[in-house]
This record gives C-alpha cells, sequence and structure tokens, in this order.
C-alpha cells in the first residue's frame, strides 16, 4: 500500500518500522472476516484493515490522536487474529503498539478513563495491592445494583466488579523467588514467569506448574527481581513502565542464564509469553548489549505446552472419562502460534479434546479489555460460551488467566491445560474436577 | 404475410432496420417449431433465422461451440458427439409434443431457455451462453459475453436474451460451452411410490454425494407412455448417475444402498437410461394428450402439494423432474384450470407451454411480474426495441 | 488517480443536511460522516484509487436499505454499494459526493433448507460463512473466490464471482436461485425464489455481475450442493509454459474435466512456494494443480489416467498429494497466491483477463516481453480450465512512475486478451480498473445498448454510476 511520510519522518526508527509494516499491507481485506470486532460491529472502522487505514492516516499527517480514532484502536482486543490470516505478513502487533504509545502521547483521555487506566496499572500487576482490591472488590459487590444503569463509568466498574472472584485464594509459598529443584535426575533447568495477577486470581496454575516440572525433572526457577512482563502497560500505550518490567525480567533471567544457566523460560500465561517472545523488538533500541540479552531472552521462551511438547509428557493415570472443550487463547494461538501442542498433551493425557467454532475468535478478556470495553466483551463471552457449550464437553482448558477469568462464572469449570496435565501425571485433581466412571 | 429468411447477419439488420422504420412488427422464429408455447404474435411478417445455419468454431479442448441460430439442434448435437461431447443442458425436442415435424434450431433453444433433466445438476441452457451476437430492434448489432468459458464483462446480455423469446433482440450467432459426454449412464429405478415419498427419495438421491443428474418421477399412467419404463407395470421413481464406467458401477451400488429405505432398487442399464431419460426430456409422456400442458416450478418439497391440489381441482396428469421441482401437468384446456394451475403453483413459476391459440391469447401465459419490476420490464423492452416490433406480445400482452 | 464524474455541488453544499436525514433511517452507528472516520471507507482492494465518499450508512435490515434508497433518490444523491471492500477492480471506489451503503451489518443465515438445497443468506455474508453453515451436514456452497474467506455473497453477484472449482462447478450466476434487492427509488424486489428457471425476462442472470449498477442486493438464495466423498490435487510440473498448455489440451481432449486445473508460471511458483511450503517444484518453468473428486478409488482411476496424459508431455515431475494436510498446503499456496506476491513485492496489480487457452502460450510469451520492455515483473496465474489469466504486475506504489508503468503494463495485457479473442475480466468486474478499456472489446453501439439497461433500472444514474462504461461529458439519457 502506498504511504506518504517525509524522510524527516522516516528518520525517526519507530515511524520507519511503521512504514515498513504498512508498506507490507495490499488492502486486500482478509483480516476483515477473522476480527472479532468486525464480525459483531460490521463497520470498516473496527476492522484491523480500518485501524491500519486510520493508523496510517494519523502517522502520516503526524496529528494528535483524535477522539475517533482512539475509540476504534480501543476497541481493537489485540487478539492478533487478523495476523494469522493476512497473506502479506502484516505485523499487525507491533504497529497497533506503536499506536497505543502514540496515542497515549498526544491524546487527554477523559478523567474517569484516565483514573481506571491509572488504577489497573497501577494495581494489576502488583500482586499485593490486587490482592487486596479483590477482596474490598468482594465487599463492594453487593453495591453494583446502586450504579447508574447507563454510562461508560458505570459500565466498566459493573464489569470490574463482576471479574473479581467470590473468594480470592491467600498467597502461595510457592512464587516466593526461589528454586525448586528437580525431582530425581535433573534433566533441565528453566525460569518459571511467576507473573503477576495470575498468582493472585489462581495460583493453582503455578503451583500445577512447578509440580509437574520438578517431578518430571526439571529444576525450575523463580528468579529473583522477575515480576509482571509489562504486557498489561504495553497494552494502554504506557512505553516507559513497560520497558521498566521488562528490563527487570531480562536483568533477572540473565542472572540465571549467566549463573545455573536456563533451558528455557517458560510461561504459563500466553498473553505474557507474547510480549516476552517480543522483548527482542521492544529493545530493538537499546544499547547492543541490552539488546542481545532480550533477544536472548525471547529465542529462550516458551509456553509450558511448547517445552511439554519438546521434553515429552507422559501421563500416569487412567483416563478420566472427560471431555474438554479447548480454548484457544488468542495470545497463544494468534500471538504465539501454538495451536496444536496443548491439544496434543491434554489428548495424550487421556481427555477427549473438542474444540467450539469459530475457535480464531476472541473470548472478549484480550487482557485488560473486558474492564475497558465491556459491552463488547460481554457479547463474545456470550458467543465463545454458547459454541463451548455446543461442544458438549464437561469442562474447559486455556493457556491463558485471562480468558479463564472471562469465561468463568457459567455452568461449566474453567481449568489450565497445566492443572490436567499435571494431574494425570500424578497431581491433585484440579478444584471441582472429578474423573467420570469409565 | 411474407416470411423473411435472410442467410447472414446482415440480412437480419436489413430486415429489422426496415421494420424499424416502418414501425411494422415482426413475428421472430427459427423454424417455428414451437411456436404452440406462450402466446401467439400479431405480426405482419416473420422473421426466420432458419437461414443463419451451420457451425461457426468448434474447438472440443476449449469446450466451446459457436454456430448460426438456424443451425439444428440434432445437427449441433450429433457435430459434438462425433468429438465426444454434449449439450450440457440437454435441451429438450419438443417437436412431437407441439405436433411439428421441423426440428426444432439452436436459436429456439436459446430464446426459450428450456433445458432437461440433466438441468438439476449441470445448469440451464442460460448457463452455458457464453456468447451472443444479436440485432437490436433498431437493427443495430450489438454482441455480448464471448468464446471464453468467463466473462464478466459489461452487463450479462447473453443471459438476458437468452429466455427472452425474441422479444429484445434477433440473434445472428451463438457461442455455448459444451462438455464431454460422460463415458457411461445407469439410473435407479424405485416402484409404487406416491409423489411425496418419490419427491423424498429424489431429495435423498440430490443430497448425495453422488452426483446425481436426473431425478425425476413418473405414476403409472405417465410411465405406461414411455417404451424403456412401461415393462415397470408401476409409477417409477428415477435417479440417474453418469459418469466414467467404474464411478457409475460404484456410486450406483452406494445409492441403492443409501435409497433402500423407500424399497427394492432396480438398476436400467446405459441404453435403457438414454431412453427414458430423452422421453422425460422430450415430455413423451404427454405428448399424445389431448389437453392443455402446463410447465410449473416450484421449490421441490412443495412439488408434491401441488400435485394433490391440482389432483383435486381437475383430472390432472402430470409428471416430475428436477426432483420434484419441475412439475409438468395435462389438464382441460380452459381458463378455469388455467387458474386452478396457478392457484397451485404458488410462490412458484408456471408456463402455458401447449394450448389453443385461443387459451393463450386470452390468459396470461407466464407470471405477472410484480408492479415495479414491470414498469422496468416494459423499459428494457424499449431499452433494445424501440418501437416493439420484435415478437410484441408473445411474453405478456402489450409488451 | 482515476477521473471521477463530477460531484454535484447542490449535493456536496447540502452535505450537512443529508447526513442528518440519514441519521434518521438507520440506527445512530450506522451512519459515518465525519471526514476522518470516512477515510478508511475511500478504497477497497484495489488500494490505488482513492476517494473519500460524503457519508457511509451501514443499515441493517432491508427495510432500512429501502429507505435509504428512497431518501437519496429523492435527494437526488449518489449511491456505491460496498460488501466487505475486497474488488480487485475498484468496484466500491466511493465519489466525492456519494453514499455508501455497506452491507457489512447484514450478515445472517436467514434458512438453510437442505431437502431443496438452497439457503437464504443476506448481503453481507462471507463466502466462505455459507460454506461452514452448512458443512456439519455435508454441504458446501461452490464459488470459491480466492478473497472466499473475506468476500460477501452480495459482492459476489454484483461481480459474478468465479474461483478455481468453477470449471466443475460454475460461477456464482450458475449458483444462485433468487433474491431480494432495493431499487434505486427504494422499491423491494423479490427474483427467483427456491425454484428453478422461471419464464420471462432473466433478472437473476442479468442483476449476477452488474456491479451495483441496478439494484442493491440485500438477501440471496443460493444452491448449496453435497460436497463430494473426498477431494485430491496432483501437481504436475514442465520445462516450459507451452508444454504445460499443450497438457491441459489433452486433458480436456480426453474427457476428463477435473474439478480444478491451475496454472503458475516460474515466477508465480517461487512466490507461492515461500509462503505455502507446499513442495511446489522450484525447477520447473510452469506447473499444474489438477484436482479431482469422489471416493478414493474413484480419486485413483482419474489421476491415474491424467497421469498417464502428463507422462506424454516429458513432465519435469509429478506428485500426487497423499494427504488431507497435502492437499490443503497446495491449496493453501494457491489461494494465497496475490498475498504471498506481496511478501516479495511492495504492491502489485491483478489483471483478470480471459483467453482462449489454445492461445496461452503465445499469450505469456508476449507477457513476458512487455514485462522485459516496461521493467516491471509479472507472475501469473492462471484458472487453465476456464481460459481466466491472472497476471500480478509486481510495482511499488510510492513510485509514481512506477504506478503508472503497472496501469500501462496491465492496459496492454488486457488488450491482447481482447486481440486473441478472450475478454477484459473472467471474474473481478470492469469496476473502474477496467472502464477505459470497455471500448477495445465493445463498440459504441453495444455500450451505448448496455447503457440503456442500466438507465432502465436507473434512470438518473444514481447507482454507482462511475463503474463499468467509460466516463462521457454527459450521462446518456433515461431510455
Amino acid at each position: 500500500m502506498q504511504t506518504n511520510f517525509t524522510d524527516a519522518q522516516l528518520r525517526d526508527p519507530d515511524t520507519s518500522v511503521a512504514n515498513q509494516i504498512l508498506r507490507t499491507c495490499v488492502h486486500c481485506g482478509f483480516c476483515t472476516a477473522t476480527c472479532p470486532t468486525f464480525v459483531l460491529l460490521g463497520d470498516e472502522l473496527d476492522s484491523p484493515r480500518g485501524r491500519i487505514y486510520l493508523i496510517k492516516d494519523m502517522l502520516e499527517t503526524g496529528r494528535p490522536a483524535t477522539e475517533e480514532v482512539v475509540r476504534h484502536i480501543d476497541r481493537c482486543l489485540s487478539c492478533l487474529s487478523c495476523m494469522t490470516t493476512c497473506p502479506s505478513g502484516v505485523h499487525y502487533m507491533h504497529l497497533v503498539d506503536h499506536a497505543r504509545t502514540y496515542i497515549e502521547a498526544t491524546y487527554t483521555r477523559p478523567l474517569h478513563d484516565r483514573a481506571l487506566r491509572a488504577v489497573i496499572a497501577a494495581v494489576l500487576p502488583r500482586p499485593g495491592l490486587l490482592r487486596l482490591a479483590l477482596r474490598g472488590a468482594k465487599l463492594a459487590r453487593p453495591f453494583a445494583r446502586a450504579l447508574p444503569r447507563k454510562g461508560v463509568l458505570a459500565n466498566r466498574l459493573r464489569a470490574l466488579l463482576k471479574l473479581a472472584p467470590a473468594s480470592v485464594p491467600p498467597a502461595s509459598p510457592i512464587e516466593i523467588p526461589a528454586s525448586h529443584p528437580a525431582v530425581g535426575t535433573r534433566r533441565g533447568r528453566v525460569a518459571l514467569l511467576a507473573g503477576c495477577a495470575q498468582q493472585v486470581l489462581d495460583p493453582a496454575i503455578n503451583e500445577a506448574t512447578i509440580r509437574l516440572l520438578t517431578r518430571m525433572g526439571v529444576e525450575v526457577v523463580v528468579a529473583d527481581g522477575a515480576g509482571c512482563c509489562g504486557a498489561l502497560a504495553h497494552h494502554m500505550g504506557r512505553h516507559d513502565p513497560a520497558m521498566a518490567s521488562a528490563a527487570a525480567n531480562i536483568a533477572a533471567w540473565s542472572r540465571e542464564i549467566d549463573g545455573a544457566g536456563l533451558d528455557a523460560i517458560i510461561v504459563n500465561t500466553s498473553g505474557c509469553g507474547t510480549t516476552v517472545k517480543d522483548y527482542g523488538f521492544m529493545f530493538r533500541g537499546a544499547e547492543p548489549g541490552l539488546r542481545a540479552q532480550a533477544e536472548k531472552i525471547a529465542a529462550l521462551t516458551l509456553d509450558i505446552s511448547e517445552y511439554l511438547g519438546r521434553i515429552g509428557y507422559a501421563p500416569t493415570r487412567p483416563a478420566p472419562g472427560l471431555t474438554v472443550a479447548y480454548h484457544a487463547a488468542c495470545s497463544l494461538q494468534h500471538g504465539q502460534k501454538v495451536v496444536n501442542e496443548p491439544k496434543t498433551l491434554l489428548r495424550k493425557a487421556g481427555f477427549v479434546v473438542k474444540e467450539p467454532a469459530d475457535g480464531h475468535l476472541c473470548c472478549g478478556s484480550a487482557g485488560t479489555y473486558n474492564l475497558m470495553q465491556p459491552e463488547i466483551a460481554t457479547r463474545l463471552r456470550a458467543r465463545k460460551l454458547d459454541t463451548i457449550r455446543a461442544t458438549g464437553a464437561d469442562l474447559i482448558a486455556a493457556g491463558n488467566i485471562g480468558c479463564m477469568t472471562q469465561l468463568a462464572g457459567d455452568a461449566m469449570p474453567v481449568v489450565h491445560s497445566i492443572e490436567l496435565l499435571d494431574w494425570m501425571a500424578g497431581g491433585p485433581a484440579p478444584e471441582g474436577i472429578t474423573p467420570k466412571s469409565a | 404475410m411474407s416470411i423473411i429468411a435472410p442467410t447472414d447477419a446482415a440480412g437480419v439488420v436489413a430486415a429489422i432496420r426496415a421494420a424499424h422504420d416502418a414501425a411494422t412488427p415482426l413475428a421472430i422464429c427459427g423454424n417455428a417449431s414451437k411456436s404452440g408455447l406462450l402466446r401467439p404474435v400479431q405480426a405482419a411478417n416473420t422473421l426466420s433465422t432458419s437461414g443463419i445455419a451451420g457451425i461457426t468454431l468448434y474447438s472440443p479442448q476449449e469446450l466451446i461451440l459457436a454456430a448460426g441460430p438456424g443451425t439444428r439442434v440434432a445437427d449441433l448435437a450429433q457435430a459434438v458427439a462425433a468429438k465426444g461431447q454434449h449439450l450440457i443442458s440437454e435441451p429438450p425436442d419438443l417437436s412431437a409434443f407441439y405436433g411439428n415435424a421441423t426440428p426444432g434450431t439452436l436459436g429456439g433453444m436459446v430464446a426459450t431457455n428450456l433445458s432437461g433433466p440433466r438441468r438439476v445438476m449441470w445448469g440451464a441452457t442460460r448457463d452455458h451462453v457464453m456468447g451472443v451476437v444479436a440485432v437490436n430492434g433498431s437493427g443495430e448489432q450489438i454482441h455480448s459475453g464471448g468464446r471464453v468459458l468467463k466473462n464478466v464483462t459489461g452487463l450479462d446480455l447473453c443471459k438476458l436474451l437468452t429466455g427472452s423469446h425474441g422479444t429484445l433482440a434477433v440473434m445472428t450467432e451463438i457461442t455455448l460451452k459444451v462438455l464431454p459426454v460422460p463415458e457411461r449412464r445407469g439410473t435407479l429405478v424405485l416402484k409404487g411410490l406416491d409423489p411425496a415419498r418419490a419427491v423424498a427419495a429424489l431429495s435423498c438421491a440430490l443430497g448425495s454425494p453422488y452426483a446425481v443428474s436426473g431425478a425425476a418421477h413418473l405414476p403409472a399412467a405417465m410411465a405406461t407412455q414411455v417404451p424403456a419404463l412401461a415393462w415397470i407395470g408401476d409409477s417409477v421413481t428415477l435417479a440417474r448417475i453418469e459418469d466414467f464406467a467404474p464411478a457409475v458401477a460404484y456410486r450406483t451400488e452406494r445409492l441403492r444402498a443409501e435409497l433402500a429405505e423407500f424399497g427394492a432398487v432396480e438398476l436400467l442399464d446405459d441404453a435403457a437410461s438414454v431412453a427414458a431419460w430423452a422421453a422425460i426430456r422430450d415430455v413423451t409422456p404427454m405428448v399424445s394428450d389431448p389437453g392443455a400442458v402446463w410447465r410449473v416450478s416450484v421449490r421441490p418439497s412443495a412439488g408434491p402439494a401441488v400435485i394433490a391440489a391440482l389432483s383435486q381441482a381437475f383430472d390432472a396428469r402430470w409428471f416430475m423432474d428436477w426432483g420434484g421441482g419441475l412439475l409438468w401437468i395435462a389438464g382441460p384446456a380452459t381458463a378455469a384450470t388455467h387458474q386452478a394451475v396457478i392457484a397451485a403453483a404458488g410462490q412458484g413459476a408456471w408456463t402455458l407451454m401447449r394450448a389453443p391459440e385461443s387459451l393463450r391469447a386470452a390468459v396470461p401465459v407466464i407470471p405477472p411480474e410484480a408492479p415495479a419490476l414491470a414498469r422496468i420490464a416494459r423499459k428494457v423492452k424499449a431499452a433494445f426495441d424501440p418501437r416493439s416490433i420484435l415478437n410484441p406480445g408473445r411474453m405478456v400482452a402489450g409488451l | 488517480m482515476i477521473a471521477q464524474p463530477e460531484p454535484k455541488q447542490a449535493v456536496m453544499a447540502r452535505r450537512d443536511a443529508i447526513i442528518a436525514g440519514l441519521r434518521k433511517l438507520v440506527p445512530e452507528t450506522g451512519v459515518i460522516g465525519d471526514p476522518l472516520r470516512l477515510k478508511p471507507y475511500e478504497t477497497d482492494g484495489l488500494s490505488a484509487y482513492r476517494q473519500v465518499p460524503l457519508a457511509v450508512v451501514l443499515p441493517e435490515t432491508t427495510e432500512q436499505v429501502a429507505a435509504v434508497m428512497a431518501f437519496c433518490h429523492r435527494e437526488g444523491v449518489r449511491v456505491v454499494p460496498r460488501g466487505a471492500g475486497t474488488s480487485l477492480s475498484g468496484g466500491a471506489l466511493p465519489m466525492a459526493d456519494s453514499v455508501v451503503v455497506g452491507l457489512m451489518r447484514m450478515n445472517r443465515i436467514l434458512d438453510i433448507d437442505y431437502a431443496d438445497r438452497c439457503a437464504v443468506v443476506q448481503a453481507g455474508v462471507t463466502n466462505i460463512g455459507i460454506t461452514q453453515a452448512v458443512q456439519a451436514e455435508g454441504f458446501f456452497y461452490a464459488p470459491d473466490p480466492s478473497s472466499q474467506l473475506a468476500c460477501m455473497i452480495g459482492g459476489n453477484v454484483n461481480m459474478n464471482s468465479g474461483g478455481a472449482h468453477c470449471l466443475r462447478y460454475g460461477v456464482t450466476a450458475n449458483n444462485l436461485l433468487g433474491l431480494r434487492m432495493v431499487t434505486v427509488d427504494g422499491e423491494i424486489l423479490d427474483i427467483g425464489g427456491a425454484h428453478l428457471d422461471a419464464a420471462g425476462y432473466d433478472w437473476l442472470g442479468l442483476m449476477t455481475g452488474s456491479e451495483g449498477m441496478l439494484a442493491v442486493v440485500t438477501e440471496v438464495t443460493v444452491r448449496i450442493l453435497r460436497s463430494p466423498e473426498g477431494a485430491r490435487a496432483m501437481l504436475a510440473a514442465f520445462k516450459a509454459n507451452e508444454i504445460a498448455g499443450a497438457c491441459v489440451d489433452a486433458i480436456i481432449g480426453s474427457g476428463i474435466i477435473p474439478v480444478a486445473l491451475e496454472f503458475m508460471d516460474r515466477p508465480a511458483i517461487h512466490a507461492c512456494e515461500a509462503f505455502a511450503h507446499a513442495g511446489y517444484p522450484l525447477d520447473a518453468e510452469a506447473m499444474l494443480i489438477i484436482e479431482v473428486e469422489g471416493s478414493i478409488a474413484e480419486q485413483d482411476y482419474m489421476l491415474d489416467r491424467i497421469r498417464d496424459i502428463c507422462n506424454r508431455f516429458d513432465p519435469v515431475s509429478i506428485k500426487v498429494s497423499q494427504s488431507a494436510e497435502e492437499s490443503l498446503a497446495i491449496w493453501k499456496g494457491r489461494k494465497g497466491a496475490f498475498g504471498a506476491v506481496g511478501r516479495i513485492s511492495p504492491d502489485y496489480l491483478c489483471m483478470d483477463g480471459t483467453i482462449p487457452t489454445s492461445r496461452l502460450a503465445e499469450v505469456l510469451g508476449r507477457i513476458g516481453e512487455m514485462s522485459a520492455a516496461c521493467g516491471l515483473q509479472v507472475a501469473n496465474i492462471f484458472h487453465a480450465g476456464d481460459g481466466n489469466l491472472h497476471p500480478l504486475i509486481m510495482f511499488d506504489a510510492n513510485d509514481p512512475s512506477s504506478f503508472h508503468k503497472a496501469e500501462r503494463f496491465g492496459a496492454d495485457i488486457l488488450k491482447l486478451c481482447v486481440e486473441v479473442g478472450g475478454c477484459l475480466t473472467g471474474e473481478h468486474g470492469v469496476g473502474v480498473e477496467k472502464r477505459d478499456l470497455m471500448g477495445v472489446q465493445f463498440s459504441e453501439i453495444e455500450l451505448e445498448q448496455q447503457r440503456r439497461v442500466k438507465s432502465a433500472f436507473d434512470p438518473q444514474w444514481l447507482l454507482n454510476p462511475s463503474k463499468v462504461f467509460p466516463l462521457k461529458p454527459e450521462l446518456p439519457r433515461a431510455a
């Protein structure tokens, strides 16, 4: 596609990258069809191609972002379904990330929007604060009815309260920076991204991961100094905090690499995995030493399912007679192109695996999207649950805490795939799951 | 009354210009083998394209055949058969049906857009008209389409002229897509089904993966009119498969199993298949029927209800093609019967195919268009034939 | 930039009033009027041509479309219908004084009838959406344009779209039963239905391929077909374009009609292999993808016969797909061909001429000479069974001289197609792209005839008037 940047504009490395991405796009429109917001809203402006065009215009003119552009970019889930579809290889993720940073720099959001974003950015990545906030939300729940029926703010607050779990589990000891030794002969050493929000919302995921890996002979390190991957701030266009989080992780893991060494960096929240795997690009402008470290970290990073596929997983319990609806998280299937591994592992573990129709469509979680865009998120959730129910499965398995929170609360239990894999390999049954008698 | 029969396009241009200038209507025909179809045309002169005959292009490996409109369909069929090909839509030969000795022409086949049993799978005559050269009512020569199999350049006047019964322009050359003749045919026969069961069986056959290219049902009285079927002595429900010999053998067996729930399934061999389907194509069972004949096109599953309604209304003779979607109906040639057919057809379409001239002149012979579409139809007619000299009133009175 | 009809100043001047009027007819989010948000609607799949419209309307029902059409008719406003905006000929290019009527919100499947083998869908349902809706029952909708994932059935009807499998199953026109449409003055009309071949003028045939100039299609009744038991593809590679072309003739001459018969030349093979990793033969000058259908035994029988024929033409290699995955990869390369070329060149123009198959080698030879003369690369993809040629001309849109060269090169290719007995467009439509070449294929008398047919539907030329026909100083009078 033709672009109109001046030479001066192109001297800015970020604009130059955006230009290269825009030039790759041939405006064929294939991406529109698999974009959840286009399917729901039927407006070019809410499709990847339309957003690319809005971004192109915004960057070319160099104008500050306007309310209209922000509205349509904000509606993007960053599910990256478009990238799976695109035959020309347009890197939409890098383009929309850049646009979000540009928006953050040039657009002043309404006060309530700024306030909510600030709260989310401050609380979600900090486990202690989040735990506190969720307990507060639980208490605040009965007051949801008192909120006005309409209005962006009221809807978002309602969404916030709705997502807060009924009970907040206590902090798990397992997440304290430490090394968890392999059981038996050590066959590998990995770092686990213990994450931020996930360990508060569902510590069982990390516990299952560590249990399974150590039992399989892998030493698991929760590195000192590593924390939030930065994705949350990154998707909100908050460039500096995102880079700071990422840099802290790079430093922490690099210390491990230089020390006892790492075979892989394991991520069990695919939203984070997509970002960690992109550290190389994020630090493309950094000084050479840091850039090399970032690239190395990115290359070492694997989703837990990729790693298990690589080292070989085998169940020890008999098949439980359960049918699992595998919900493909967008960050996993589109962001990281990890499509088959989780299903293969679940089948290997003895589950019957079903996939819902339109599996490429997002469930509406999309990081903090369900908090920022509750109407669209709710419609996507309903749609997803309909297709999942149609599979006739007993439970839902996913590889991303965001999706799990979004899909919870329906009749069907939702667990992380790793909990099922750990269970079948000798771990405890996930809460609320029992095998069906054969 | 004079008959003008030019031997080339220039002659057609001259005849139409003269008629245009004098504002004298022309009856347009080929061999007039289907003059008993639709409304009679009141015109001082007749323009026949029967003299513009002969194949102008035949490229078997490109599946393309072009010929003058006066070329007999039978001659075309023979020419392509010599290269192992056939006319895809299985166009009927209605000379016996209309009691004419004259054989039909390519021009007539295209102007009427009549298609045989294979239509249900392979498309209608209009689907295989790739190009036309024609002269409009102002005597201007126009062409649409071409000699290639795919063409979306400009408005598709080929489709508009096909089935327009000579009311828009007079064709002087027609290009058709042709296809290889299947190596073998096989027909499965179910006996003794009522119309509803028959349509259910045909729906099952057409909805199978075995590429059924003919799906008809004849009650016993009709089947006895067809020598290839008369021996069965009952109503017959037929499903045809045409393909390479091994494929026909395999598919007829598979389909036979799928149709087992409808009763015992017999198989007609290649020769009997050819004869049976030719009879269905040419409406042979109704050739000697004394009554008027209608052709009703409906949603296939609606076919049995139409038959039931008509059998109540009058002594209806009938058979079904196209899986129940095409009903051939014979009955008394009266306006009342005609009304009954229209009422029974409901959402479907109907054509008065054969009736005494008095009835054809007195009633609408095809369904009237909705008012907005009728307005457009008049403007389209005027866009081709501003003085309304080409086959006026052939399809609709006053058009 | 492409020439457009002079905007109506009276309409431009009433812009705000027109937008306000439209807001009364459709839900709030269905009218776009501010310039910034109109920008993404300025173009479609042919992004070289652009024009921001006056407004965009996104109706949700046929009745809303009718209200919008009646309003625009009263106000003398031009209307450009739009589906997914994937046209490669600029079929949805707006005019400055036009309202774009987008059918994307009408994306519901209304009825599926397996017994009668038809489905009723709204115009904004994607082509593949129809097949996806019926495939669980073993059925499919046959026409399969390469953009089938995104393109919408309303657009398919208006462009009479084809695809790789139309050699066997026909184009859109051959797979339709009925339409619901809105006339330029806002009347809702139904043509056809669930039945075949009504007597009377073939409105369905005329509407198909009418490029949004006659009426706005809002609902479509399509034929659905039962899927064959299976299908398998074969790759046959040859040492020269001529040899591959002769092999195509021999296959069809033998009485075999494969369901698909696709030809790629050397540059196309290389571009697609880099994208799809389907095992395309990189050492060949030309390659055929030949697909057959049926049971395994039937496939084997046909493939054996086809292999025997191919072997007579000194093939470089012959490879029969051994699995569903392999067949999928073979088609992924072919269907993603345009995008794949997008990977090796910043921009491309996709031509869509048809030629008599017998002239293929000669035409490719001359395209090669033109390519050398103008210095632009071209990859050729060809629906060989039906003579539909897709030369992809590679250029750089940021270099205006490169674009103009590509435009001229494309025009020369299409003139060549007509010269050898073919036509300007096989399945993409004329749009704006080939509008000014219509005189190559049609005489002025013939163009006038077509214009009069348009006038019969749209006397004031309000519906997509900048498409298909060369612009004239004054629009033709009503018939």
